[in-house]
């Protein structure tokens, strides 16, 4: 198994079964992390603190939770109740020991369009993190009005200024919609907190109808797709600009949703491998916190 | 104001709420009289207690330390109990509604009314780990310890500080790449300012240390030594450093009193600071020099 392969996790909405299901899964895979999304939690059938167990007791890091949508750009009583909703979401973070949040742009028509607020709100959400050590990963979204992209994302981040605000970027978008990989250049590779992976089967997207019905069925893992070389290259080039994150399989398909979790989270681990191997030669470990502290969980465990 | 035509950004005032000093710095144990025992040693005493809770008031020169033993506070605090924890800091702000206000607009979590030690409506927000932080607005004419505590008969409610020490700061242990998130909160939420390396006090100098908007008192960020050591959730105020100008003579008065300092290669009392040894636990205290009591 390559050095690098704790740099990957499974986003277990990738998988079909319970929560227990798919955390044996991910963990029989070789994967030391998982994404996780709320829903999988206040879902368990039997508790919410029966998941939160299950979660501690599978040993694996927690890359996220996920995902607080359409947070920002309101105001009023919609204000005082998204603020009520991600402290909610916060809260259920800090329970499974996540350190992150995955945050969607929003895609309310009626939400504010001025980047200021944008920006000023999701300051605000990266202060409410701020006290339980999560960071706010936050992620353009082609639906929506204003931040349609990772590079829109990254001017609105930047434009927060806060140390705990970064960016999710998931390779789907930047390689369905052919964004130029210089525009990582642009991005300070401290300030993206999350990046998710996944490829796809057609050869390419026309419009944004046949993106999200690609987004909702055709996605496979990386090393599976027609993109290959595209995958390659961003993450070449998010190695070169100095990107020392973590990377999620983020590849919902509800083909994979009719297959056993083992089958999926073995398809997982072989395209975990071929990045690792033929892709990302991350030479040495970087002594990233986080991984010095799943390294450690895992030799407890 | 237009909007349209002042586009230069306001600067915020360096002194965005008004603060002016701390009130005072909360423990919270289920040991009172232990950590009593502790303060009375290090020179605070006890003037006062809360009229309905289990709360006790010390007291020393300008500095105010509340004990919290009120069973109803003390399981938000951080395990074991036994250990005394330091709970909250208490800041006395221009307007405190307003701090309050402005603190929640900008994301700091509001505290609801039954967690707070004193009855009195002093609002209050988290602060790190399980500890809170008060805004305070009326310090002046009267305190809020004149409506809630009942003195305790045939004491000194002012006795004198031993070598005119006061409230310096306290030392905030931070998790890993931890610091510009705190310093962040601080800094936006009370106007804190990170000051440059080269300004050290005392003889601990790890860690950022953040000056408030007010100049009197320190708060000092310090990440673990090695990786991994803390989780979140186990960031904490740490200790409280006292200030006092002459550094030698009041270990000596307090060793006088049964306080123990540190005296090892890296850590021993000088002429810029002292470190007491751990009691009950974990509480410790620092000294620090500072001119003129300042």
């Amino acid at each position: 198994m390559p050095l690098n392969f704790n740099d990957f996790g499974i986003d277990i909405a990738s998988m079909a079964g319970s929560l227990e299901t798919r955390l044996a899964a991910t963990r029989q895979a070789g994967f030391s992390q998982a994404m996780i999304a709320a829903t999988d939690i206040v879902g368990h059938p039997v508790s919410t603190e029966a998941a939160v167990q299950a979660i501690h007791d599978s040993g694996l890091r927690i890359t996220g939770l996920e995902t607080l949508r359409d947070f920002e750009g309101l105001s009023g009583k919609l204000h005082g109740y998204k603020v009520d909703v991600a402290k909610s979401m916060l809260q259920l973070c800090s329970r499974i020991g996540a350190r992150l949040l995955l945050t969607e742009a929003s895609v309310l028509a009626h939400a504010d369009t001025d980047p200021e607020k944008i920006a000023r709100d999701l300051r605000k959400l990266a202060f409410l993190a701020l006290p339980m050590g999560i960071r706010i990963a936050f992620k353009g979204l082609s639906g929506s009005r204003t931040v349609r992209d990772f590079p829109a994302a990254a001017e609105i981040v930047s434009l927060a200024d806060c140390p705990s605000l970064g960016l999710a970027i998931d390779a789907f978008d930047i390689i369905a919609a052919g964004v130029p990989l210089d525009d990582l250049d642009l991005v300070f590779p401290e300030q993206i907190f999350l990046v998710q992976l996944s490829d796809f089967m057609l050869q390419e997207i026309r419009s944004v109808d046949e993106q999200a019905a690609t987004e909702a069925h055709f996605r496979v893992f990386p090393g599976e797709g027609a993109h290959s070389e595209a995958i390659a290259r961003f993450i070449v080039k998010l190695e070169e600009i100095g990107y020392f994150g973590d990377y999620s399989f983020d590849v919902y398909n509800t083909d994979y949703l009719q297959m056993p979790a083992e089958t999926i989270a073995d398809r997982a681990r072989r395209a975990a491998e071929w990045l690792g191997e033929t892709v990302l030669r991350r030479t040495l470990p970087v002594p990233n916190m986080e991984r010095l502290c799943a390294a450690k969980q895992i030799r407890r465990a | 104001m237009n909007k349209e035509t002042d586009r230069e950004s306001v600067p915020e005032p360096p002194n965005p709420i008004g603060m002016d000093g701390i009130e005072y710095i909360e423990f919270t144990t289920s040991k009172p009289q232990a950590l009593g025992g502790i303060l009375e040693r290090m020179g605070f005493r006890l003037v006062a207690r809360h009229r309905s809770r289990e709360v006790e008031l010390y007291r020393q020169g300008s500095m105010n330390l509340v004990v919290n033993s009120h069973p109803a506070d003390i399981s938000r605090t951080v395990t074991p109990v036994e250990c005394p924890a330091l709970s909250a800091i208490a800041i006395r702000v221009r307007d405190a509604d307003a701090a309050y206000q402005r603190a929640l607009h900008l994301g700091a979590w509001e505290v609801p009314f039954h967690a707070r030690a004193i009855e009195l409506n002093i609002p209050a927000i988290h602060g790190v780990g399980e500890s809170l932080i008060y805004f305070v607005d009326r310090y002046d004419e009267f305190s809020i310890f004149d409506i809630d505590f009942r003195a305790i008969p045939g004491v000194d409610p002012h006795p004198p500080a031993i070598n005119e020490m006061n409230f310096f700061g306290v030392v905030q242990y931070v998790g890993d790449d931890r610091t510009r998130d705190w310093s962040e909160f601080y800094g936006q939420i009370f106007g804190f300012r990170p000051l440059a390396d080269s300004v050290r006090f005392g003889i601990m100098p790890k860690g950022l240390v953040l000056q408030s908007p007010c100049t009197r008192f320190y708060l000092q960020l310090i990440e673990p030594d090695s990786a991994g050591q803390y989780s979140p959730m186990e960031e904490h105020l740490q200790r409280i450093g006292l200030g006092t100008p002459d550094v030698i003579a009041t270990t000596r008065e307090l060793e006088k009193r049964g306080i123990d300092f540190l005296s090892t290669d890296m850590v021993h009392t000088t002429e810029r600071g002292a470190l007491t040894a751990a009691m009950l636990g974990g509480v410790m205290f620092e000294l620090v020099h500072t001119q003129d009591g300042k």
